[in-house]
């Protein structure tokens, strides 16, 4: 293998030189500035997690599995993972071998980093050696298998749900260039490869093909112009990487070392957020993910509009975005890059300016008597007083004393608040809950809302308190043998409350209990990718007639699984599925006190 | 002559019935449940005039004597054949019929959708239906010497949330009469009637209104119910706002009264799509028009009378099953 | 100024003429859902802030309607949601709180 042209420079390799440069530079200035947006705390926690050995190998095993394995997408769809395990991992492997080559034959002209890439336009196959066939058979073969994920690409635009999808997110101008671009590279990859392959060599495709080719092209007047063209997709590819969905390639390696650093959004726009934002790949799966995509109106309302409107800078629509997102949490569960759809809208919430603020710092509490266990019901639980009177008789059977803190009304536990972006409205909420809880001596507090139980658990310092969601303490007394259940014949499906299931990974507790007092189905969509019943605080503006279609397309799924009645763990769930549920609906503490001794 | 057919037996089916019989036609009449009389015959008493209901049933079923009843049976197919209907029951009978009339009704909403309220979670909150059926003779022990009685209106009517957003004309008036009888027979009891807006639109309906606040005391407190809780001896806490004050108010009673609208009855569906019979927004079967074609519906031969277009109150249920006899009889006359 | 044996003070009555409901006009268009209140009273009823500061969603939109001071009610709301779930004419209060809380000034 020798080099063919002395000055190893053909001005063919400029669009490319360009658009390199400009994706460099581009990604170093966005980097500085996005590190530069963090704030101290998070920057220091972010640097140090990079030198602990730990973190860094994790950060290397996640770019694998997600970068170039796309191991999530093979588990969701394997036809869907290999799409793009095989561009990224395939370009990936091109480009390494690109470099193995130049450090094998042509060592001198590693310094030129456009040589990797256009290594066979440069040199010129001198005595075959064993290490030259097999990198060009792995060349040629790292192609063939890019192009197949290419081919598939193709076919995924005009048939989706071959690759489970039933809605792709609609391309922007950008992204159709980038998508074009990217389309065009490696099939001229192949051609201007194939051109030169009686030059530099080849293998199983490029060698036959150019064989064929020169069968009826006499001379090699074609094949510079394939080089350039090569150059110049490539070249347009880079340009419109920077603004186009392309962009994820580069921020997903800065997302995955931040994500393991424990870095969380605390800005609208800044830091986190705009790693996600430029992270999200906008492959659509958050469409189909979306509860509220049972409408058609509300399908450009899912998390890839939102990633894709803020970088756009469009505020009314970012706002219509964030407001009526029900903050479910599926977009984020099912999310193939880690984007934080929910927290990243909250925080859209929490920029608005009110002219009217709520203060809580001035109103009187009422002492909670002392006792071991409180428990706390919320206030959605008074409009579905059949959970509060079942968990209190459940844990009157089981012998514990406990006194209940919001029988007759209590204090919001400020998540609502949270979520609406009035962050500083829902701390003093929570400084108010947080005096009466301690006041009472309690070491355990008892929760039976999950929306309640995710604030005290995300939010609250209850120092000395354990905080327990009532499915888990229910599980916990039959375990200690202090509750016994007995099988009704009914057969209940379990639906998973979001707070509850994707909120606090509480999925097996409340279905034990289900499964030890009834018989219990599946409904095809269940734990994290159950659907939210419609009746989500989350949501600021979604109509009463938005949510009923929500509400319905989440009992279907339930009916599915024929169970008689549907069982479930949250006062709103219940109150909300039952408006329009054909069959009962229960909440477990209903189920566990009529099964119970 | 050709066969008429009425489904349902409640007062709208037997009246029409017996209009029919007059004319010198014999209908056939398919009631689903084992004995006629519909939701009337679990009734006491009739407002304005306090007349037992069991009188009108009785005077209905002895004059439609002459008539085909099916009584425990149900239509369970229904076709449209060269200008006739043809119809099997569910006993096997089937029937050539020259017109079709639904007198199908209503469904008394389930109380127990509304969870605040406490219906099927607190012992002492009942029902109109279950008032009735206690007022009747029967047995309910979760009624036992009140001191306190509260009547909620608007139960599942008039609420977007419970899927029936319309007003069911006949439960003010209903709690009012109950108010009445509770107090006839509890008259230390205080008795609240919670309500948004009264709707006494009827024939001496108003006087009966005076004569609850007159003669009887009756307590009438304009706000909506919001939530029911339970004291530790067991009586009931409602909470409600007084929108004439502006007060948030709260009351113990010991019996709590659901007046449980009326809904439209889903278990005519799949008859209606069989006939395709157009259904209005709030479910229930659409008329041609509702000032001049009330009784007809979107097909020949196919006649309403009674709640199964909308709310009714039984004098206006008897009109309709009068007047769509007549229509019946026209039809067949010149059809 | 002429005695004529009683005090001017401003009137109780309430002039719709003169009444200021821009406010009100605003949130018809931000959530046209405010004008179907029948004021039945349940989100006043079910109001987990009510004891502390009087808070009535009922209220509240009567007194837009009319022009009069809201401020005072809304410092307590919690946004809890109850009002949402229990209006019979599913009336998106808790938008129409933050609604509020935007445009009052």
């Amino acid at each position: 293998m020798i080099d063919r042209i002395p000055s190893g420079f053909n001005p063919f390799v400029i669009p490319f030189l360009v658009g390199m440069g400009f994706v460099f530079a581009y990604c170093i200035y966005a980097l500085v500035k996005i590190l530069l947006q963090l704030s101290f705390e998070d920057r220091k926690k972010f640097f140090l997690s990079l030198v602990n050995p730990k973190t860094a190998a994790k950060n290397i095993r996640d770019m694998f599995c997600d970068c170039l394995f796309h191991v999530k997408l093979w588990k969701r769809n394997p036809l869907l993972g290999y799409m793009h395990s095989s561009i990224a991992f395939g370009w990936f492997m091109l480009i390494v071998l690109g470099h193995i080559e130049v450090i094998l034959f042509v060592p001198t002209r590693i310094n030129l980093f456009y040589y990797p890439i256009f290594f066979n336009f440069f040199v010129a196959e001198a005595d075959q050696t064993m290490k030259g066939s097999l990198l060009f058979f792995m060349m040629d073969f790292f192609l063939l298998v890019v192009l197949s994920g290419i081919a598939l690409a193709m076919v995924k635009r005009v048939r989706s749900r071959l690759f489970g999808m039933r809605r792709t997110a609609r391309p922007s101008l950008v992204n159709t260039i980038g998508l074009y671009a990217l389309w065009a590279i490696f099939p001229l990859r192949l051609l201007a490869e194939t051109f030169t392959a009686h030059i530099s060599g080849g293998s199983f495709l490029t060698g036959p093909a150019n064989w064929i080719f020169r069968q009826f092209l006499g001379n090699d007047l074609h094949y510079l112009p394939t080089w350039w063209a090569y150059s110049i997709v490539l070249g347009i590819f880079m340009c419109v990487l920077p603004f186009s969905r392309y962009m994820h390639i580069p921020a997903e390696m800065l997302l995955i070392p931040m994500r393991n650093a424990g870095l969380k959004i605390r800005n609208a726009r800044k830091g986190l957020t705009r790693v996600q934002v430029f992270t999200c790949p906008n492959c659509g799966v958050c469409i189909d993910a979306c509860p509220m995509s049972v409408s058609k109106e509300n399908i450009k309302d899912c998390t890839v509009y939102l990633t894709r409107q803020i970088r756009r800078g469009n505020e009314k629509r970012i706002a219509e975005i964030s407001d009526k997102c029900l903050l479910c949490g599926k977009c984020e569960a099912l999310c193939q890059v880690g984007v934080q759809g929910p927290e990243i809208r909250i925080q859209q919430r929490a920029i608005r300016d009110y002219s009217i603020r709520q203060d809580f710092s001035d109103i009187a509490v009422n002492e909670v008597r002392k006792s071991h266990v409180v428990y706390f019901s919320g206030c959605m639980s008074q409009l579905v007083p059949s959970v509060g009177r079942s968990v209190e008789s459940v844990l009157k059977k089981a012998g514990v004393e406990v006194e209940w803190m919001d029988r007759d009304g209590g204090l919001c536990c400020g998540r609502p608040m949270l979520t609406a972006g009035k962050t500083e409205e829902a701390r003093s909420l929570v400084a108010k809950n947080t005096e009466m809880i301690l006041s009472s001596g309690a070491d355990t507090l008892v929760v039976s809302c999950p929306i309640c139980y995710r604030m005290f658990v995300e939010n609250y310092a209850l120092p000395g308190v354990r905080v327990v969601h009532y499915s888990v303490y229910f599980d916990e007394l039959v375990k200690a043998g202090r509750l016994h259940l007995t099988k009704s014949d009914l057969c209940y499906v379990y639906h998973d409350p979001c707070e509850l299931g994707r909120g606090c990974g509480i999925y097996d507790e409340p279905r034990r209990l289900v499964g030890q007092s009834a018989a219990i189905a599946e409904s095809d969509r269940c734990r994290k990718e159950s659907i939210c019943c419609g009746g989500s605080l989350g949501s600021l503006s979604l109509t009463f007639r938005q949510r009923e279609k929500i509400t319905r397309a989440a009992l279907e799924n339930l009916y599915a699984s024929k169970a008689d009645a549907i069982a479930t763990a949250c006062p709103l769930c219940k109150a909300t599925l039952s408006r329009f549920s054909d069959r009962p609906v229960r909440d477990i503490a209903e189920i566990i006190d009529l099964q119970s001794r | 002559m050709k066969n008429i057919v009425i489904i349902g037996g409640g007062v709208a089916g037997m009246e029409a019935a017996r209009q029919l019989l007059a004319l010198g036609y014999t209908p056939i009449i398919v009631e689903k449940a084992n004995a006629l009389g519909g939701h009337v015959a679990s009734w006491y008493r009739l407002f304005p005039d306090m007349t037992p209901a069991s009188e009108i049933i009785s005077r209905l079923k002895k004059e439609i004597a002459p008539a085909n009843v099916f009584t425990g049976t149900k239509v369970i197919s229904i076709s449209r054949e060269k200008g006739d209907y043809s119809l099997t029951l569910d006993n096997g009978v089937s029937i050539l019929a020259g017109a079709v009339l639904f007198a199908t009704g209503f469904k008394v909403f389930d109380a127990s959708k509304k969870e605040e309220y406490g219906y099927g979670v607190y012992d002492r909150v009942i029902t109109n239906r279950d008032l009735e059926a206690w007022l009747s003779g029967g047995e309910d022990k979760r009624i036992s010497a009140p001191k306190a009685i509260g009547f909620v209106h608007c139960v599942g009517s008039r609420d977007l949330k419970a899927g029936n957003s319309q007003c069911s004309k006949v439960c003010c008036t209903t709690a009012i009469k109950q108010a009445i009888e509770m107090k006839e027979k509890f008259p230390k009891a205080e008795i609240y009637c919670f309500y948004m807006d009264l709707r006494l639109f009827g024939k001496k309906y108003e006087d009966f209104y005076i004569n609850a606040q007159r003669d009887f005391g009756v307590h009438f407190i304009r706000g909506r119910v919001s939530e029911v809780g339970e004291t530790i001896d067991g009586r009931l806490q409602v909470k409600a706002e007084d929108t004439l004050s502006g007060k948030p108010l709260k009351v113990q009673v010991d019996n709590l009264v659901l007046m449980s609208g009326m809904v439209c009855n889903q278990s005519v569906s799949e008859l209606v799509r069989q006939a395709r019979l157009d259904i209005d927004d709030d479910g229930f079967l659409r008329s041609r028009n509702n000032i001049f074609d009330i009784l007809e519906s979107n097909r020949p031969g196919i006649f309403y009378a009674g709640a199964c277009t909308g709310t009714k109150t039984v004098p206006e249920t008897l009109a309709e099953a009068r007047a769509a006899a007549l229509e019946i009889h026209n039809y067949l006359q010149n059809g | 100024m002429a005695d004529f044996g009683f005090k001017l003070s401003k009137s109780s009555t309430l002039d719709l003429d003169r009444t200021d409901t821009r406010v009100y006009d605003i949130l018809c268009k931000t959530d046209p859902d405010i004008r179907t209140c029948m004021a039945c009273g349940s989100c006043s009823a079910s109001c987990t802030a009510a004891p502390f500061c009087g808070m009535s969603m009922r209220k509240v939109i009567l007194a837009l309607q009319r022009g009069q001071d809201v401020r005072p009610m809304l410092g307590k709301c919690m946004l809890c949601g109850k009002c949402t779930m229990v209006c019979p004419r599913g009336i998106n209060t808790r938008h129409l709180i933050l609604s509020i809380c935007k445009y009052y000034d």
